[in-house]
C-alpha cells in the first residue's frame, strides 16, 4: 500500500519544491494543504503518516500544529522544512516531536538522507 | 510583469523566497540580541512610492520612528532596502546587546546601522542566491531619526514610479522591540525579476 505523505505549507511554490524532492521511486499518495488546520485535519484523515511541515503559516502555524499532533496523540512522522533557521526554531520543534530540522529551500539529496536516517524511506 | 498588477504565481515566489531570506537574517538578529525572533509571513506588493505607507502595516503613522534607507544594484536590478524600528525598541535593543551607559541619540544612531547592516546585508544575499543574480549595496544612508512614520514616507514620495515592496516585520519574542524591513525593487527591475521567477519554476 502506498504510504500517505503530506506536503503542508502556505506557498505552493515551496510545495512543488519539495514534491520534486522526493524520491521518484517511493511509493506514496500525496496530499497538500496551505496552512495548519487544513493540515490538521488531512492528518486526522489518514491523509499524512509523513508530514512534511512548514513553520511560518497563517491559520494555525507549523508549531501549533506539532503541539495539536502530541496533544491529540495522532501518528505520524513529522519532518519539519523551514525558513526559521534559529537554533532555537530548531531545539523547539524537536521538543515537540518533530523528527527532524531541513532548512529551506528545501535540497533533495538532504531530504532523502533524512528519509533514510529514520528509516522511512531507504531506497 | 505586468506592472498594473502581480499575479498570485509571482506574489507566491516573491513572498517565499523573502521567507527564506528573512530567514537567515533572523538567525544573525538572534544571535545578535540572544533573543528568539518571531518571524512573521512577508508582504509583497505593487504600489505607487505615493502608497508606501500602505506597505508598512506593521507601524502606525502616529510611532515615532528612526530608519535608515540603502540602494543595491546588480544584474540589472535595482532598488533600496528601508529598514524602519519604532523608537521604543532601543532601550531593549541596548540592554540585550549589554550597553552601559546612556541612550544618546549617537548612541540609537550606532544601534540603528548595526542592526541594519546585519539585516538589510543577510536578507539581500538571501534573495539573490535565490534568484541566481548578485548584488552591490551601496552605503546606508540615515533618513532620520525620531521622525513620525507619515513625514518619513512623504519624504520619500519623489518618484511616482511603481515599485514592488516586500514588507518583513521583525519582532522579538519576549521584549519590545520592533522593526520593519521593507524591500523596494524599481519598476525597471521587474521584467528581469519576472524571467528569474519563471526559471525557478520551471
Amino acid at each position: 500500500m502506498s504510504t500517505p505523505v503530506l506536503i503542508c505549507d502556505d506557498s505552493s511554490f515551496a510545495r512543488k519544491q519539495v514534491r520534486r524532492a522526493l524520491p521518484a521511486d517511493w511509493d506514496i499518495s500525496v496530499s497538500f494543504a496551505s496552512n495548519g488546520e487544513e493540515g490538521l485535519t488531512a492528518i486526522k484523515e489518514g491523509k499524512g503518516d509523513v508530514v512534511f511541515l512548514d513553520l511560518t503559516m497563517p491559520v494555525m502555524d507549523g508549531f501549533e500544529v506539532l503541539e495539536a499532533i502530541k496533544v491529540q496523540d495522532l501518528s505520524c512522522l513529522v519532518v519539519v522544512i523551514s525558513g526559521d533557521i534559529q537554533p532555537e526554531a530548531m531545539a523547539r520543534v524537536k521538543r515537540l516531536g518533530a523528527v527532524d530540522f531541513i532548512k529551506k529551500p528545501v535540497d533533495a539529496s538532504r531530504l532523502q538522507q533524512v528519509l533514510a536516517d529514520f528509516g522511512i524511506y531507504t531506497g | 510583469m505586468n506592472t498594473e498588477h502581480l499575479d498570485e504565481e509571482m506574489r507566491d515566489v516573491f513572498q517565499e523566497i523573502a521567507n527564506v531570506a528573512m530567514g537567515r537574517a533572523a538567525d544573525l538578529l538572534a544571535r545578535l540580541l540572544n533573543n528568539y525572533v518571531v518571524l512573521p509571513i512577508p508582504v509583497v506588493n505593487l504600489l505607487e512610492r505615493s502608497e508606501l505607507n500602505m506597505a508598512l502595516s506593521s507601524l502606525r503613522a502616529v510611532d515615532s520612528v528612526s530608519a535608515v534607507c540603502q540602494g543595491f544594484v546588480g544584474s540589472r536590478i535595482s532598488g533600496e532596502a528601508l529598514l524602519i524600528f519604532n523608537d521604543t525598541s532601543f532601550q531593549d535593543i541596548a540592554e540585550l546587546t549589554e550597553f552601559k551607559g546612556d541612550i544618546t541619540p549617537e548612541v540609537e544612531l550606532e544601534l540603528l546601522m548595526d542592526i541594519a547592516n546585519i539585516l538589510i546585508g543577510a536578507c539581500l544575499k538571501g534573495l539573490a542566491e535565490q534568484l541566481d543574480v548578485s548584488f552591490s549595496q551601496g552605503q546606508p544612508v540615515l533618513l532620520g531619526q525620531h521622525l513620525n512614520l507619515y513625514d518619513l514616507v512623504n519624504n520619500q514620495t519623489g518618484t511616482r514610479k511603481r515599485a514592488l515592496t516586500i514588507e518583513i516585520p521583525y519582532r522579538l519574542e519576549s521584549r519590545n522591540v520592533d522593526c520593519d524591513l521593507l524591500l523596494l525593487f524599481t519598476e525597471d527591475s521587474l521584467a528581469v525579476l519576472e524571467s528569474k521567477v519563471r526559471f525557478m519554476l520551471e
